[in-house]
């Protein structure tokens, strides 16, 4: 039996709905896998991708701009650290002046210690002590005699340092100290010891009282750190200008 | 009468072994034009089945319905109104009438008037 016209035409319909089905299907079902989203929100999503699209352009506009910053910055950072290492040796010079490093050098070591004379009857008893201003005059003798450092018993003098007695003690940078008392100094050794043994001098002196003092010329004196707290409570530097 | 079915089979296959996509732009459009286009198609399976089918009729009737449908889906947007869901709503209505046509006609034609149908064909 030969099929209608219609019939054919019916079925040529069908064919073609039937791919059109299929195809729209898959169509769909591709846009739902990809975007999560229906058809239906197509118009929304590529509105979506627009201003993800301005908002890259913003960022990559501002990421070239950030990029300069930070070269600008690297060079800056640069500069910083020249200026920095031109300080390094400053600083370290500033602090071995300050006594804040460890130094060694020649230089000169001066014992004194009290004197192991018997007291006479009546005799004060301090004639037979070393008194903190004894420490103290060898010390600035040995500093005027262009010293570099100076160390009493293993205690380093500052420029705050000071020198005193409280009772029957000597403090030196707040420490106790007790005899014999090892004045070391860094310097020039002959100069250092003509200054301390010059006739009349400081060490002169506590010989004609009989008290036991050495001066050795060292030629490796090693001399601490200064340990303690520089506090400027009321002192505050002055502009040059001011 | 086993014709279309058999086309629709075989368009299915068809689609499923050509590796075709509707472009991007044109889903929504498509997705209510195939909509009037099985509407139209079982809209012409139940007049082949009544007896009374009419080629000029089903074939104007499905390209008009087709192109008319995604015509008033773009002015939809064009407007920014919904009028697909018109659309949708008007041929689904129509294919759900159609499908109860055609199963109460097939019913009539094989438990009672097997007869007829020899005549029709």
């Amino acid at each position: 039996m030969r099929p209608h016209l219609w019939q054919v035409v019916l079925g040529a319909v069908a064919v073609a709905v039937g791919f059109a089905l299929v195809v729209q299907v898959r169509t769909e079902r591709s846009i739902e896998t990809a975007l999560q989203v229906s058809s239906t929100r197509l118009g929304e999503v590529a509105y979506r991708y627009r201003q993800a699209e301005l908002e890259d352009a913003a960022l990559r506009n501002r990421l070239v701009s950030l990029r300069q910053e930070i070269a600008d910055e690297e060079q800056r950072a640069a500069a910083g650290r020249q200026a920095t290492a031109a300080l390094g040796p400053e600083l370290a010079r500033m602090r071995a002046l300050a006594g804040l490093t460890p130094v060694s050098g020649p230089g000169v070591l001066v014992t004194i210690t009290d004197s192991n004379r018997p007291l006479r009857p009546g005799e004060d008893p301090n004639l037979v002590l070393i008194h903190y201003s004894d420490v103290r005059a060898v010390v600035a003798t040995l500093f005027a005699a262009g010293a570099d450092a100076v160390a009493v018993n293993q205690e380093r003098i500052a420029g705050t340092t000071g020198i005193s007695c409280v009772g029957t003690t000597i403090l030196c940078n707040a420490r106790r100290l007790a005899p014999p008392y090892r004045i070391e100094a860094i310097g020039d050794p002959a100069a250092l010891q003509a200054a301390v043994t010059a006739r009349g001098g400081i060490l002169d002196e506590l010989r004609a009282f009989e008290f036991p003092v050495t001066v050795e010329m060292e030629r490796d004196v090693r001399l601490p750190a200064y340990t303690g707290t520089f506090v400027h409570q009321f002192a505050r530097p002055v502009d040059k200008g001011g | 009468m086993w014709l279309p079915i058999l086309g629709l089979a075989a368009g299915l296959a068809l689609g499923l072994l050509v590796s075709v996509q509707v472009p991007l732009t044109y889903v929504k459009y498509s997705a209510i034009a195939i909509l009037a286009a099985v509407d139209t198609l079982l809209g012409g399976m139940r007049a082949q089945v009544a007896g009374r089918f009419d080629l000029r009729v089903f074939l104007s009737g499905f390209i008009v319905n087709t192109l008319f449908a995604a015509l008033l889906t773009a002015l939809g947007d064009l407007l920014g109104l919904d009028i697909y869901l018109g659309a949708v709503v008007a041929f689904s209505i129509r294919i759900f009438n159609n499908i109860g046509f055609i199963r109460r006609d097939l019913i009539g034609l094989i438990w009672r008037t097997r007869p007829i149908e020899a005549g029709e064909t």
